[in-house]
């Protein structure tokens, strides 16, 4: 190729997780779509990338745009191996990071053990100041204070600063005075304040954010300056942007600034991939289904929009740290590929212990002693021993076999084959009750769902999990192995802003709500304004979190642009008890509601390019079909089952279940009553039949 | 295997994947009964103190899953479902809802409104879904001890408040009647009832799926798992009867009289029992509770030593638990006694069943923790508007007991509470005329010993306009105990501290009243540390200079109970202390003191603010205050 004329045809992404780095290459001019998976290397991320974009066949000069997602900052958290950091706050609240909630999920457990700050309460220093909740300075910001603490935490060694103040959402004066004395004094330091990330009530939660955010500041910026410095090197010219939790894009500026927004990069990048199907094939309704060693994560869209959270917990519910950053709704379960199957007081559990990539499952041969859901798929024949990662690497069925029958089937009077099969179903309900509740929590029923299935395991398992819920329809799309990476190449840059502004609805001043939107739309799109010539154009979306007066939990309600043109108080008040009904079932028109929090989000919309098409090949998939393979499926028993490989799939091939199409990083299971139909875009589409 | 043993093995054949399926679906049927109920209730102690439970119970009552909520309810729901079961008499159809808030049958106060649907499968009775939760307010009276029922507010005797699906309106009408703040409680009645429909449609659509027959024999093999687990932790624990008892400060009625808690333990073989005939008899305040939560102390003692964490919790976890309990204890009172602090005794009494079984299994226990909710209880009035409003306070969570393998935790919420949340105080300064001026740890609360008990915590609240505030707490002079020479740790203790007054106001026995406070007064709630574990000349030096340098423990107390010698330059040194040590244990150092006889406060302020200057605007009035009170 010409490097001159391929300058900047690619758009490029790469997802660093803990296993696998896989890249993505998108060509622009012909839609034509290139993957590169291979293992990561810790010492060096880079490495892995260079070796991905290679594996892809792709160059950096050729590519104009750089996607990253990165696992650096939540590892960072995980392993515990931050900086040292000082937290400054309100005199009086110097230990509110370690007080927390107070509460003891465990109930009954005496060793409860719960969260570690990431700061020592050593480094955690109380500041003469004090702001109300309406914003009144009743203290004045101690200003010698704030630079003798700091002095002092120097000489202990801190590399970053946490800023949190009271009422800051309301009144953020203090907080960035405090910032700047410390940033003018110490300019080396990374300083990090609690209005920048959330300006939303709630203390521990934003001091949990904030001194996270100091936390894996100082490495997450020297990880993306050396990125982009090596990006440069290789002969890239394009635009490097960084994946939020949000599935939103953000610029490396501000990801050195903010970098707990990063934090669940990879599995957002999924969920978008997962809207950007759905826009494609016209779905308003999908439950997006990961799936891989160690955990299945579920995200929804709903009416054509990706479900979002005000937060999330670090590290567990019962010992995590609290995020309080907007960012996908994406709920999380232990159990994978690599979940371990035993007997407890004569019962059966699977599941959340899980014998991760080393030792691995007992068919890796690694020295694995303990049945898996892996070994369960082998011995089921869902998985064959000679066509695991392209063939790459070989499978032990007798060892899989041999430890299911000892440790399971035996103990529980169970053939091998019932053994692996009631192991596959326990581990499908708790992945079912799982997705089941990112609907029912919010009020949906999953069975009004199409349901969209990636991650290595992901096509394995989707049906029977979709059967469970009473979910009609099954997308396994276009390389599910890669499926964080491809969602990255479709992504957009977005601001979130969310301000605490805590008012009786029926007394709210449109011009007041107002000017607060505009201020964050204003701020929104500062932080794009960098990267605008990437964008087709920008879009604000405004929510409010309301309530009914009195109670707690708010919801958020998306609120169109004409009901604020109009100043309609009552639309909007219909709109939040629509919202209420369907979430909780029940509204109350003549009850009062109130706001809480004003959100909004500015969205750079990037160029869209489309995918290239597959060629049509007619109904019958007789080009791909590869031989039968014996595979047991519940209630029905071994079956001859036909094999297919996806990679030769045309575009309108029918294949009727008991089916298994396989590729190189993902097998999809197609069940006896089910029908799969390729679509243009190489998507299986699966209709799960009724039993 | 021996004849017990074989008692846990199923007793059907049934399927050990369908079972597995059904003990799944019963923790997630709970657990979503659970979030529909907190998302939609109207109270702050339903969304954030958790004071609620919600469980599914078989055909005869028996627990098959409960969601916490109150982990001290274990028994509460059971017993209720039992009572209504009897109550009826099979007069029992689709569309009912049974209610009740009889604290002799839940066993606790009557803000425990208790609902329970009847789950009926093709006709037949299979089993109840049911929901209580703590109401904010049922009447009564709001300030001052109570000494029997009737002035603890309204009595709902079993009823069927819906009958076939169509809810009595007269009985609604006499709720309304009686409660403060009825639109409120309306909505948390509403919320319970969409949590017990939840319950009963979950277990429905299991009974169809799997099949009556499976699902029921699956929950029977369930509850003989968690049986066998039971069974087994207490196999190994070494047979023999052990005793212990403590002391609560006093019922609030006769000041300064302590009230005795007495508890026996036997474990012979495979089972174990609790025996609490000689706890203290019912008394005069309002500290009874019902034989429920008397059961339930023995219950949740039993599940922290045999199954912690197995789910879902449910009867067969108990079958090997014997419990004596005579009517008329102050943990099984009968009526009228007055119930209204029902919360506080039993979490003692747990403890106490802790302190008795130490001996024989002392990597299984904690030493004592604080043991009350340290919970203020505030009214008044809003300036904005004049309105009324009622704010429960505190939950401010405490320290835990130490344990033989690591110190016990910090600020974390008493027995009685499970995943109870404190009220983030951004919320309370929006939401109230109240300001938090300091929520902070309490170094040296945490009793010394090898592993050092956990830190209580210090709440100042001060009141923007005039309110009333009351709080009673216990265990203010009876200290959370140490274990194996550990010390205790520093009890829980009221104050309060007027607008320029150089010393706060205290209540030797915790129990403070009908307080009204003018703006610029502060009430103080201090929750007390948990108990150490181990003689505190053992603990590791490291681990002590940690605890110096991060001000958990101060440097005079490091040198009087942890025996350390420091250098010229702050740090400890460890021949110096090696010696200092040795030394102290041949005195019979330190010395602990289980009742405090003497109550320790920090010093008052160093300035003298005992003139409040005049002309303040408000800002200034309420930062003066607030300086006054702020000695650091």
């Amino acid at each position: 190729m010409d490097m001159k004329t391929d300058q900047g045809r690619l758009r490029l992404s790469a997802d660093v997780g803990g296993t696998f780095t896989d890249v993505a290459a998108f060509d622009e001019p012909t839609g034509k779509l290139m993957l590169g998976k291979t293992l990561t290397t810790h010492q060096r991320l880079v490495t892995g990338i260079e070796t991905g974009v290679d594996k892809a066949g792709a160059t950096f000069p050729q590519a104009q745009l750089f996607l990253h997602g990165t696992t650096v900052a939540i590892n960072t958290i995980l392993e515990r191996t931050g900086a040292a950091c000082a937290l400054l706050t309100t005199q009086g609240f110097r230990d509110i990071y370690e007080i927390g909630r107070v509460n003891r999920p465990e109930a009954y457990n005496l060793f409860f053990q719960k969260h570690k700050p990431l700061i020592d309460r050593d480094l955690r220093f109380d500041i003469r100041e004090r702001v109300d909740a309406q914003g009144r300075v009743l203290i004045p910001l101690d200003e010698r204070q704030v630079l003798d603490t700091v002095a002092e935490a120097v000489k202990k060694g801190i590399k970053a600063v946490a800023i949190l103040f009271l009422h800051s959402y309301r009144n953020p004066n203090h907080e960035k005075r405090a910032k700047e004395i410390v940033e003018k004094a110490f300019p080396d330091l990374f300083v990090t304040a609690s209005h920048e990330l959330s300006q939303e009530y709630r203390e521990y939660e934003r001091t949990s954010t904030t001194a996270a955010n100091a936390y894996v500041g100082p490495r997450v910026r020297t990880y993306l300056g050396e990125m982009d410095r090596h990006l440069g090197e290789t002969g890239f010219t394009g635009t490097f942007l960084v994946v939020q939790s949000t599935g939103g894009l953000f610029d490396i500026e501000e990801a050195q600034q903010s970098c707990i927004r990063m934090l669940e990069s990879g599995p957002a990048a999924g969920v978008i991939g997962s809207k950007v199907l759905c826009d494609q094939i016209g779905l308003k309704n999908a439950i997006a289904f990961d799936m891989g060693g160690t955990t299945a994560k579920a995200g929804v869209i709903y009416q054509g929009d990706v479900l979002m959270t005000g937060g999330q917990i670090v590290g567990g519910y019962a010992s995590g740290l609290p995020l309080q950053i907007p960012m996908i709704d994406i709920q999380e379960v232990g159990t994978g590929g690599g979940s371990i199957a035993r007997i407890e007081a004569g019962a059966l559990r699977v599941g959340p212990e899980s014998a991760g990539s080393s030792p691995g499952p007992v068919c890796y041969g690694l020295g694995g002693t303990e049945p898996t859901v892996t070994d369960c798929n082998l011995v089921l024949g869902r998985l064959a021993p000679d066509r695991f990662l392209g063939g790459e690497m070989k499978l032990d069925l007798d060892g899989a076999s041999k430890a299911i029958e000892g440790k399971i089937g035996k103990p529980l009077d169970l053939g091998t084959l019932e053994a692996a099969d009631g192991i596959l179903r326990v581990a499908v309900t708790k992945m079912s009750h799982m997705v089941r509740w990112v609907t029912t929590e919010r009020g949906l029923d999953a069975g009004d769902f199409a349901m969209v299935a990636y991650g290595g395991a992901g096509p394995l398992h989707a049906a029977m999990i979709a059967r469970e819920l009473r979910i009609g329809k099954l997308i396994i799309p276009f390389a599910p192995g890669h499926f964080s990476a491809y969602g990255m190449l479709f992504a957009d840059l977005r601001r979130d802003l969310v301000n605490t502004w805590f008012k009786p609805f029926a007394d709210v001043s449109f011009d007041e709500m107002e000017a607060l939107y505009r201020a964050m739309e204003k701020a929104g799109a500062e932080d794009l304004a960098r990267s605008r010539d990437m964008t087709v154009g920008t879009v604000s979306l405004r929510g409010a979190d309301m309530r009914y007066v009195g109670q707690e939990h708010a919801v958020t309600v998306d609120i169109p642009m004409e009901l604020f043109a109009n100043k309609d108080r009552d639309g909007i008040k219909k709109l939040f008890d629509a919202v209420h009904e369907t979430r909780y079932g029940y509204h109350n028109a003549d009850e009062k509601a109130e706001i809480v929090s004003l959100r909004s989000a500015t969205v750079g919309q990037m160029k869209k390019p489309e995918r290239e098409k597959l060629a049509d090949g007619g109904a019958s998939a007789e080009a791909a079909f590869r031989g039968n393979r014996k595979v047991y499926f519940s209630g029905v028993g071994l079956v001859d089952t036909p094999t297919y490989d996806r990679a030769k799939l045309t575009a309108g091939n029918r294949i009727a279940g008991p089916a298994l199409i396989e590729e190189h990083a993902s097998t999809t299971v197609v069940h006896p009553q089910d029908k799969v139909e390729v679509d243009t875009f190489g998507n299986l589409h699966i209709e799960i039949g009724r039993a | 295997m021996d004849a017990i043993a074989k008692k846990g093995q199923p007793r059907t054949t049934v399927d050990p994947v369908v079972t597995e399926i059904v003990r799944n679906g019963l923790i997630a049927t709970t657990e979503e009964m659970k979030t529909n109920l907190m998302r939609t209730a109207y109270n702050m102690i339903i969304y954030e103190a958790l004071d609620f439970t919600v469980g599914l119970f078989d055909a005869e009552g028996n627990t098959v899953s409960i969601g916490l909520g109150l982990p001290m309810f274990i028994r509460g729901m059971s017993e209720t479902v039992k009572a209504k079961i009897a109550h009826f008499k099979g007069d029992l159809e689709p569309g009912d809802i049974l209610l009740t808030n009889d604290a002799y049958i839940t066993g606790s106060h009557l803000n425990h409104m208790t609902f329970t649907v009847p789950i009926f499968h093709d006709g037949e009775l299979v089993g109840f879904s049911c929901c209580m939760a703590h109401w904010p307010d049922v009447g009564g009276t709001l300030s001052g001890s109570t000494t029997d029922i009737y002035s603890e507010g309204l009595q709902m005797p079993i009823v069927k408040i819906y009958r076939k699906g169509v809810i009595s309106d007269e009985l609604v009408s006499i709720i309304k009647t009686n409660v403060r703040l009825a639109d409120r409680a309306m909505g948390d009645f509403r919320a319970q009832v969409a949590a017990v429909k939840t319950g009963e449609k979950r277990f429905v659509e299991m009974l169809r799926k799997y099949g009556r027959d499976d699902v029921l024999s699956a929950i029977d093999a369930i509850m003989d798992q968690s049986e066998r687990i039971a069974r087994e932790r207490v196999a190994a624990m070494p047979d023999g009867v052990y005793e212990a008892e403590s002391f609560m400060d006093d019922d609030g009625i006769t000041v300064g009289a302590r009230v005795p808690i007495r508890v026996k333990v036997e474990i012979k073989g495979e089972r174990m029992s609790v025996d609490l005939s000689e706890v203290s008899k019912q008394v005069g305040g309002f500290y009874n509770s019902g034989a429920t939560a008397g059961m339930s102390c023995c219950q949740v003692a039993f599940k922290c030593l045999t199954s912690p964490l197995d789910m879902p919790i449910n009867e067969g976890q108990f079958r090997a638990l014997d419990i004596i309990l005579p009517p008329g204890s102050v943990v099984s009172a009968v009526k009228p006694a007055a119930m209204r602090m029902w919360m506080t005794y039993p979490m003692t009494v747990v403890d106490t069943i802790f302190k008795a079984v130490a001996p024989a299994m002392p990597d299984q226990v904690a030493a004592g923790h604080h043991a009350d909710l340290v919970v203020a209880r505030v009214n008044g009035r809003k300036a904005v508007d004049n309105s009324f409003y009622i704010y429960l306070g505190g939950l401010i969570g405490g320290g835990w007991g130490a344990k033989h393998n690591g110190d016990g935790m910090n600020a974390t919420i008493a027995m009685n509470d499970g995943d109870t949340h404190n009220g983030p105080s951004e919320q309370v300064e929006a939401k109230y005329p109240l300001l938090v001026e300091r929520y902070t740890l309490r170094p040296d609360s945490g009793g010394a010993g090898r592993h050092r008990g956990g830190l209580g915590t210090e709440q100042v609240m001060q009141a923007l306009n005039q309110i009333n505030f009351s709080s009673q707490m216990d265990r203010v002079k009876c200290r959370p105990w140490g274990l194996f020479e550990g010390l205790s740790g520093q009890g829980n203790s009221v104050a309060v501290s007027r607008a320029g007054a150089t010393e706060e106001t205290l209540f030797p026995n915790g129990k403070a009243f009908n307080q009204v406070l003018k703006p610029g007064d502060a009430y103080i709630l201090r929750s007390g540390g948990g108990g150490g574990y181990g003689s505190p000349l053992e603990r590791d030096l490291d681990r002590l200079a940690d605890d110096v340098r991060c001000g958990y423990v101060s440097r005079a107390e490091a040198e009087k109970s942890y025996g350390a010698v420091f250098t010229a330059d702050g740090r400890i040194d460890p021949a110096a202390t090696a010696k200092k040590r040795a030394e102290m244990r041949k005195d019979g150092l330190p010395i602990d003191e289980p009742i405090a006889e003497t109550l320790v406060f920090p010093p008052p302020p160093v300035q003298d603010h005992s003139q409040l200057p005049q002309k303040l605007t408000e800002e200034e009035r309420v930062a003066f205050a607030m300086n006054c009170r702020c000695c650091s």
